[in-house]
C-alpha cells in the first residue's frame, strides 16, 4: 500500500468516527444552557463593630419557592444571624440583583437555606428539575460535568468545567472525588447525559511545595475557592433538600455532650478485638450533659450505635463525621442507644439526647463604642473551654477590641474573661452590660478597672478613658 | 531581644581555641591589687558533657562555662545551667593549665547556681595547687562601681573584661531559662556592662580588691553590654545549703504576683504597701485558701509587703519561699473593701520539669508529668509522661505518637510514675510484644499501639 492510500485510509476512519462524537458533544451546550438556571450568587454582608465584610457566595435553587441553599462554611460558625445583612442573589450572566431572607442553618447538612424575593423565581429552575429517575450513581472514570461561576465584575458569568470520577468513598457521606475541578462548590454536578448527580462540596487542600528565593521547597496546602473536584452523591443531597430551618438559629439542636472524640486507627481495633469495625474513644464527658446523665465516662471507647458496629471508614476520622450526622439526624428527646468498651468490659448505655446549650452565634453581645471593646454572655462552651464548672460560670466574654482603643491600650484582648468590672463581681451579662454602660455614660470617668482571666493566669487592667 | 544563658557549643570553642593560640604571646597584666591576682588563680574553666533527651533519644552535648573556686578544699561555684544533674562529665582546667574532673555536689536552677567539687585525690596525687577566692558584700555595691568579670567567653580562658553595677536590683524572671527549669524567681539580679558573652556563664563578677560580688549567668543576646549576674549574697546562702543538704528546699503557697503599679489608688491602699495577686495556682494551698486573682496581698505572718513595682517582688517571693515546709502562714488580704485574714500551709516548692528518660528501642524520650505541670495544664492529676522527642522509623513514631503528647495508661493501666513504664520496657526488652498506649494530646484521648 502507498503511503498516500494509508493516509486516505486512516482520513476515512476518522470521519467515520467523528459524526458519533460531535452528535453527543452537541448538545452539552443546551444541557449547560438550561442548567445553568438552577445556579445563582448570593451576595450578603456581616456586619462588625467596625466593618462590613462582602460575602460572595454560589448557591443553588432547591424548589419553585425560591429555596437556595448555600455550603456549610458560607458563614463562620461565629457569626450571630444579627449580624447578616442584605442579602442579593444575582442569577448566571446578569447584574440585576434581587432581594432575599436568610432562613438558618439546618445541623445535619450544615447548609444555610436563603428565599429569593418573588420577581426572580420564575427564572429559576429547580435543581431537582434534572433528576432522572433510574440514573445510575457515577461509577469510577464517568465524565461528570459542572459549572462555574465568574465574578461580579463579570456579570457572574457562566463557564463550563469537565472531569471524569477518579474516586468514591463513603467519608461517611458517598462522596465522589473528580480527577479535575467539576463545579463551582455549592452548584450541581451532571452526568454525560445531563442528569443530576450530585452537588460540588468545597474543595479538598491539595499539597504543594513552594519555592521562594528564601525558602526552598516549603511544602503549603492549597484550596481552590472558585471550583470545586469533590461531590456528595445525590443519595447525601435529594433526601435532605427539604430541611429548611425553622427558625434562623437552626433549633432545635440535638446535644450528646461527648468532648474530644477520637477514631482508633485500626490496629488499635484489632488489639481491642474489634474486628472490621471501627471506633471511638471519649476524651471527655461534660458536666451535666445527657452523656453525663447517661453514665458515659472519659476513656470510655464507643464501640456500638444503635447495637450496630461504629463503620471503619476511611480516613479513620470519618467515622467521627458518622456519629455526629447521627446525633444530627435525630431530635432532643430522641434515644442513641451506645455500646462502650470500659476497662474491658461492654456496657449498654442508653443515652436521651439533650438541647445544645446556646452557642456562640446565639450569644447576647454588645459593643461599647467609647470604651472600645464588645461583651457577650458566658456560654456553656466557654465553661469547656476554660474548665470551669457550671457552678462557677459567670462573667462575661470580650469579644471584640477595637485598634488603639482605650480597652486596647488598658491591654484587654479578645477572649479575655471579664469577671470583675471596678471591684464588683460580674454574675451575668446583664450586670456587665449595665456596669460598662454606666461607665460609657459617664464623661468625668477616668478610668475603669476589670479583672479578667487569660489562659488560667487573672490579672487587673486598668483602662485609662481620659 | 532574648536574654539567653551563656554556656558555649564546642564548635565554636574550637575556633575560640584557635584565636587563643594566635594571642597567647600577649604580655601579662600588670598593676592590679594583690587580691585581683589571687582571683585570677581561682578562676577554673569548665567543661561539660551532659546527657539530653530531647531527640527521642539519650544524646551527648559539649558545652563550656566558667567557675570560681571557692575553698581550698576544691568547692567550685559556677552556674546551675552549666553543672547540672544532667552532667556526665565534668572538666575543669586550672589557672595552672592542668585539667582535672569533678563532681557535682548540688544545683538551685531558681537562682541557676551549682556546687562541684574537685577530685580531690586526683588534686593530691598531681600536686595540683589553685588559690580560691572570697565572697564580698553585694549588699555593699553602688550603681557605678567599677566591676571585673572573668571567665571563658567563646573558649577564651582567663578572660578579664570590665564594666560598671549598671544596676543592682533587676527583676529578671525565667520559666524555662535553665535546662527548662524555672529561674529568678526568688532573687534579684546584678546588671553589668562589663562585656559578658557565651562562656562566661559561671564566672565570677568581682570588685577591684578581687572579692566575689556577683556570679555572671546570662546576657541580653544582640544588645551591647547588658549582663547579669547572680548577687554574692545570695550564692553565700545557696552554697551553704548546698553543702549542708546537696539541695534548697522551699515553700509554696502558689501565688503569682502581680505589680500594682498605678493601681493603688484604685485598690485604696496606703503609701507603700501591697502587691497584687495576678493569679493563683489552680489546686494550690492559696487557692483551696479561697484566694484568687485581683486580691491584693498586704502582709505575711504581720510583716507588711510592698510590691508595687517588679524589682520588689522577689525578696516577697522569697519570704514566703523560706517559710518551713507544711507551716501554717497567716496572710493578711485585701479583697474589695475588705480586708482578711487567711491561713495557709505550705507545700514543698517544686519544679515544674520532671523526671527525664530514653527508651531507646521505642525510639522515644519522656519527662514524668508533674504537680506542678500537671496545674499549669489544667491535668486532672499529675498521672502519666510527657513525650518529649520520637526518632522517626522507630515503634513511638510509627505508632503515632508526637512530642508534647502526654502517655496517661498503657495497656489500659495508669501510668502513675516513670518507674512503672521502665518496668514495661524492661519486659518489652527481654520478650517485645505489642502495647495498647492511650495518649492525651490538647486535651484529646487517642489509642496506639507500640509494635515491636
Amino acid at each position: 500500500m502507498t503511503l498516500s492510500a494509508r493516509r486516505l485510509l486512516l482520513r476515512a476512519a476518522l470521519l467515520g468516527l467523528l459524526p458519533a462524537l460531535s452528535l453527543r458533544a452537541a448538545d452539552l451546550p443546551d444541557l449547560f444552557a438550561q442548567r445553568v438556571k438552577s445556579c445563582v450568587t448570593v451576595e450578603f454582608l456581616v456586619e462588625n463593630e467596625l466593618d462590613r465584610q462582602p460575602v460572595s457566595v454560589l448557591g443553588v435553587c432547591v424548589d419553585t419557592n425560591g429555596t437556595i441553599v448555600l455550603p456549610a462554611t458560607a458563614i463562620g460558625a461565629r457569626v450571630s444571624v444579627r449580624q447578616l445583612k442584605d442579602f442579593k442573589v444575582y442569577l448566571p450572566d446578569s447584574a440585576t440583583a434581587y432581594g432575599a431572607e436568610y432562613l438558618g442553618q439546618d445541623v445535619l447538612t450544615g447548609w444555610h437555606f436563603v428565599r429569593a424575593e418573588e420577581k426572580i423565581r420564575a427564572q429559576l429552575v429547580p435543581v431537582t428539575a434534572w433528576v432522572v429517575p433510574g440514573a445510575p450513581e457515577p461509577r469510577l472514570a464517568d465524565q461528570v460535568w459542572g459549572i462555574g461561576l465568574r465574578g461580579k465584575d463579570e456579570d457572574f458569568r457562566p463557564y463550563f468545567l469537565m472531569s471524569r470520577v477518579g474516586l468514591i468513598e463513603a467519608m461517611p457521606q458517598q462522596t465522589g472525588i473528580a480527577a479535575t475541578e467539576v463545579a463551582g462548590p455549592g452548584l450541581p454536578v451532571f452526568n454525560r447525559d445531563g442528569a443530576l448527580v450530585g452537588l460540588a462540596l468545597n474543595s479538598f487542600g491539595q499539597n504543594y511545595l513552594m519555592f521562594s528565593r528564601r525558602e526552598r521547597g516549603q511544602p503549603v496546602v492549597l484550596v481552590d475557592v472558585e471550583e470545586s473536584s469533590v461531590f456528595l452523591f445525590n443519595r447525601e443531597v435529594l433526601p435532605y433538600l427539604g430541611r429548611v430551618p425553622k427558625n434562623p438559629s437552626g433549633r432545635p439542636l440535638p446535644w450528646l455532650g461527648a468532648f474530644g472524640l477520637e477514631p482508633v486507627a485500626p490496629d488499635v481495633a484489632k488489639f481491642l478485638q474489634l474486628e472490621n469495625q471501627s471506633a471511638l474513644v471519649v476524651s471527655e464527658v461534660l458536666e451535666n450533659s445527657p452523656a453525663e446523665k447517661a453514665g458515659l465516662k472519659g476513656h470510655d471507647i464507643i464501640v456500638a450505635l444503635d447495637g450496630q458496629p461504629l463503620p471503619r471508614l476511611k480516613p479513620d476520622q470519618a467515622v467521627v463525621t458518622y456519629l455526629e450526622r447521627e446525633i444530627d439526624r435525630r431530635l432532643p428527646g430522641d434515644r442513641l442507644p451506645l455500646t462502650v468498651l470500659r476497662d474491658g468490659k461492654r456496657l449498654e448505655l442508653d443515652v436521651t439526647l439533650g438541647d445544645e446549650p446556646r452557642i456562640i452565634r446565639e450569644a447576647d453581645r454588645r459593643y461599647f463604642e467609647r470604651l472600645g471593646l464588645t461583651v457577650r454572655e458566658f456560654l456553656y462552651g466557654d465553661g469547656v473551654a476554660r474548665r470551669v464548672k457550671v457552678a462557677e460560670q459567670r462573667g462575661v466574654i470580650v469579644d471584640f477590641v477595637k485598634p488603639n482603643s482605650p480597652a486596647a491600650a488598658g491591654g484587654v484582648e479578645f477572649d479575655d474573661w471579664v469577671r470583675e468590672i471596678d471591684g464588683k463581681e460580674i454574675k451575668t451579662y446583664a450586670d456587665a452590660v449595665a456596669a460598662l454602660s454606666a461607665i460609657e455614660a459617664d464623661k468625668t470617668r477616668a478610668d475603669f478597672v476589670l479583672l479578667t482571666s487569660r489562659d488560667g493566669e487573672t490579672a487587673v487592667r486598668r483602662v485609662k478613658l481620659q | 531581644m532574648k536574654i539567653a544563658t551563656l554556656n558555649e557549643s564546642p564548635a565554636r570553642s574550637i575556633t575560640a581555641a584557635v584565636a587563643l593560640a594566635l594571642l597567647s604571646a600577649a604580655p601579662a597584666v600588670a598593676g592590679m591589687s594583690g587580691g585581683f591576682n589571687r582571683l585570677l588563680e581561682a578562676v577554673v574553666r569548665i567543661d561539660v558533657r551532659e546527657v539530653s533527651f530531647e531527640q527521642g533519644a539519650r544524646r551527648f552535648v559539649a558545652g563550656v562555662g566558667s567557675g570560681v573556686i571557692l575553698s581550698k578544699d576544691g568547692l567550685v561555684l559556677t552556674n546551675a545551667h552549666v553543672a547540672s544533674p544532667y552532667a556526665v562529665e565534668i572538666s575543669i582546667t586550672l589557672p595552672s593549665l592542668e585539667r582535672v574532673s569533678a563532681q557535682l555536689v548540688g544545683w538551685d536552677h531558681w537562682t541557676d547556681l551549682a556546687l562541684i567539687r574537685l577530685d580531690v585525690d586526683e588534686v593530691k596525687r598531681r600536686g595540683l595547687t589553685f588559690q580560691h577566692a572570697d565572697f564580698g558584700n553585694s549588699d555593699k555595691l553602688y550603681v557605678g562601681e567599677t566591676v571585673y568579670a572573668v571567665g571563658t567567653p567563646y573558649g577564651l580562658t582567663r578572660t578579664v573584661t570590665r564594666g560598671i553595677i549598671s544596676n543592682d536590683r533587676r527583676y529578671f524572671e525565667d520559666d524555662e531559662g535553665v535546662h527548662g527549669y524555672e529561674t529568678g524567681t526568688f532573687n534579684n539580679w546584678l546588671q553589668t556592662d562589663a562585656a559578658i558573652n557565651p562562656g562566661n556563664s559561671g564566672g565570677p563578677l568581682v570588685t577591684e580588691d578581687g572579692k566575689v560580688v556577683g556570679i555572671n549567668s546570662r546576657g541580653f543576646i544582640g544588645a551591647d553590654n547588658l549582663g547579669f549576674a547572680i548577687p554574692a549574697n545570695v550564692a553565700r546562702r545557696v552554697v551553704d545549703e548546698l553543702l549542708a543538704h546537696g539541695a534548697i528546699t522551699r515553700s509554696y503557697i502558689g501565688l503569682v504576683p502581680g505589680t500594682l503599679q498605678d493601681l493603688e489608688h484604685f485598690y485604696g491602699l496606703a503609701l507603700n504597701i501591697g502587691m497584687l495577686v495576678k493569679s493563683v495556682d489552680p489546686g494550690s494551698p492559696a487557692a483551696r485558701a479561697g484566694l484568687h486573682g485581683g486580691d491584693v496581698l498586704l502582709a505575711i505572718n504581720g510583716q507588711t509587703v510592698d510590691g508595687r513595682f517588679p524589682e520588689q517582688l522577689p525578696p516577697i517571693q522569697n519570704a514566703i519561699a523560706s517559710l518551713p515546709v507544711g507551716s501554717t502562714v497567716r496572710l493578711s488580704v485585701k479583697r474589695g473593701t475588705e480586708t482578711l485574714d487567711v491561713p495557709v500551709v505550705t507545700e514543698r516548692l517544686e519544679s515544674r520539669m520532671g523526671e527525664e528518660w530514653a527508651f531507646d528501642k521505642w525510639g522515644v524520650s519522656v519527662r514524668k508529668v508533674s504537680r506542678a505541670y500537671a496545674r499549669e495544664n489544667q491535668l486532672d492529676s499529675d498521672l502519666g509522661v510527657i513525650v518529649l522527642g520520637v526518632q522517626p522509623g522507630f515503634p513511638a513514631a510509627v505508632a503515632g505518637l508526637a512530642p508534647g503528647d502526654i502517655i496517661t495508661r498503657v495497656n489500659q493501666q495508669p501510668l502513675a510514675d516513670l518507674a512503672t513504664l521502665k518496668g514495661l520496657y524492661d519486659q518489652y526488652d527481654r520478650q517485645p510484644a505489642s502495647l495498647l498506649v492511650e495518649v492525651t494530646r490538647e486535651r484529646r484521648v487517642s489509642l496506639f499501639i507500640l509494635k515491636p
